[in-house]
């Protein structure tokens, strides 16, 4: 079974900000709420780079480890997915995760931050697949569809790749040897380095 | 003549030395975009100084479209040890630290039972408690049990309720303590800040307390300590819980409470550890002034739960130096036995 993961090649990005538009416009995302963003790093200065970030739904999530009511899951490709219905608004997810991705729909004032947000891979959540209600909490369900992410097929540089860990690392490879240097993979030390952990939810969707 | 030339030099070589310093102090900020542009130029492709920049997230040339707290962060890696910390010491050993604190109670009433007057009672009451002190010590009381029991449920919940409950059900248990505990919270605070003021004269330590804490309160042998209105076991919880604890467990609550002022995550995660580690020993200690104010001391609960009177036998038994000094004050005022005062005393308009 292939494991699903994201790679952003700082070589390749343009800082366009295709992926983030894609995103809220496949998943009709409220304002406020940004499940991708692309971050641009020693900005105006030659040798500037840009990194498009969002869930990068990790081996060993620390999200998950810290839920306090587990509504984290995780599929059969590695996708960590959540459950909406589930989630208590805490923001300990956002707390410890290193990437920034857990998104709150309210400002939080008194705790009142409401059901978190995040990147699902474009694979929706625990209700049926292209249901209503599917649909409205976690967006659309490529994944079901047989599509990959959103973000990454609109990608135009190709520098976000997303989709099977092994593909895509073949396809980064390559470009590095084609240009001789750089091979760092932003983030996959931290989302990917540790060993994989079992789905948090007995008899979740896979 | 000569001396003055070599005086001259030393200014001259400081100014130079200065000069050279200065822009390295000021391009030290800059510094890692400087780097990384040099670096291109010599060797193409090679980012090592941008990516030690984002593995210390300290760019200052970091930017993204996106507003909100940190999103120009690529990675924050305190988050990691955030999560150790909470789900390793402070779950694990603050849970064996309450288990304990319930077993020892649970031992100490077994071996002890609970602390009973000596002696026949005299069914003669005195005032202790006015209404007003009856009523903030509940609202404190009521309102930190709740906060407690929320407590619990949102940091060993996950390990005791949930496979028990099941998902749903947790879920709906974790919403109710989550929103209690945001809105009580603040009524705590307010209330224990009351409290505070209206224990605060009666709590004022004292002598005889050093040498009450020394005999332990004669709890384990047994033996008669006097003490004044409160015991200094009392004025520790006064001290320790209701004062420092509380401050402690409201302000770093106050900070996770109000996302909405942009705190960065690495307050919010101190603000945890703290809040969940005071939060503990605060449940640990409060057992013990729970146990102590119900089952532990025979009509100390009556006291505080009905209507503020005391067995003279009790106060004796317990704060023997009031008792006197309220004796002294009523045969001074003309004797406890006259009726006029006794009922004024019923009516609880006078201490």
């Amino acid at each position: 079974m292939a494991r699903m993961k994201f790679l952003a090649d700082a070589e390749r990005c343009i800082e366009c900000n295709g992926c983030v538009t894609a995103c809220k416009q496949e998943h009709e995302i409220p304002w406020g709420v940004n499940r991708r963003r692309v971050v641009t790093l020693n900005d105006g200065t030659p040798g500037e780079k840009s990194i498009s970030v969002a869930c990068m739904h990790c081996s060993d999530a620390p999200c998950m480890a810290v839920c306090p009511v587990d509504v984290f899951y995780k599929t059969s490709e590695g996708i960590v997915l959540h459950d909406k219905d589930l989630c208590i608004g805490c923001g300990y997810c956002f707390y410890a995760c290193p990437f920034g991705a857990p998104q709150f729909p309210q400002d939080g004032a008194f705790g009142l931050r409401g059901k978190m947000d995040k990147c699902t891979f474009c694979a929706g959540g625990p209700e049926p697949d292209f249901s209503d209600a599917e649909f409205k909490k976690y967006g659309r369900n490529r994944i079901a569809e047989g599509k990959l992410p959103a973000c990454a097929e609109m990608c135009s540089t190709k520098a976000l790749l997303g989709g099977d860990g092994d593909v895509i690392a073949d396809i980064y490879r390559r470009r590095v040897t084609t240009r001789g240097k750089g091979s760092e993979v932003w983030g996959w030390g931290t989302a990917y380095g540790r060993p994989e952990k079992p789905p948090a939810q007995p008899g979740a969707k896979s | 003549m000569h001396g003055n030339l070599a005086l001259r030099w030393v200014a001259w070589l400081s100014i130079a030395l200065v000069a050279m310093l200065l822009p390295r102090f000021a391009l030290a900020a800059e510094g890692s975009a400087q780097q990384q542009a040099e670096r291109q130029i010599v060797q193409p492709l090679n980012n090592a100084p941008l990516w030690r920049d984002v593995r210390k997230g300290e760019n200052p040339y970091q930017t993204t479209q996106v507003r909100g707290i940190e999103t120009n962060v690529l990675v924050q890696t305190e988050g990691q040890i955030w999560r150790e910390i909470r789900n390793g010491p402070v779950t694990v050993y603050g849970g064996y630290l309450l288990v304990l604190a319930a077993l020892a109670i649970l031992g100490y009433y077994l071996w002890k039972g609970p602390i009973k007057v000596h002696g026949q009672l005299t069914g003669r009451k005195i005032r202790r408690l006015s209404p007003w002190d009856r009523t903030i010590h509940w609202t404190v009381g009521i309102s930190w049990l709740i906060m407690a029991l929320s407590g619990l449920v949102m940091l060993f919940g996950k390990y005791f309720a949930l496979p028990v409950l099941g998902y749903t059900l947790f879920s709906w248990l974790a919403i109710l303590s989550k929103n209690l505990h945001n809105f009580v919270g603040p009524v705590f605070l307010i209330a224990a800040a009351l409290m505070f003021i209206t224990y605060l004269a009666r709590n004022m330590p004292a002598a005889h307390d050093i040498r009450w804490l020394l005999k332990g309160g004669g709890m384990l042998t047994g033996e008669h300590v006097p003490s004044g209105f409160f015991n200094a076991g009392e004025k520790v919880v006064f001290w320790l819980g209701l004062f420092l604890f509380t401050i402690v467990v409201g302000a770093s609550g106050l900070v996770q409470l109000f996302p909405n002022f942009d705190q960065g995550r690495v307050v919010m995660q101190y603000s945890n550890v703290i809040h969940a580690v005071t939060a503990v020993v605060y449940i640990a200690m409060m057992l013990g002034h729970i146990y102590l104010g119900t089952v532990g001391v025979e009509g100390a609960y009556d006291a505080m739960r009905y209507d503020g009177m005391v067995d003279e036998a009790w106060a004796k038994e317990h704060h023997e130096y009031w008792y006197n000094e309220v004796k002294g004050q009523s045969t001074a005022a003309g004797g406890a036995a006259s009726p006029a005062r006794a009922a004024a005393m019923k009516e609880g308009w006078k201490l």
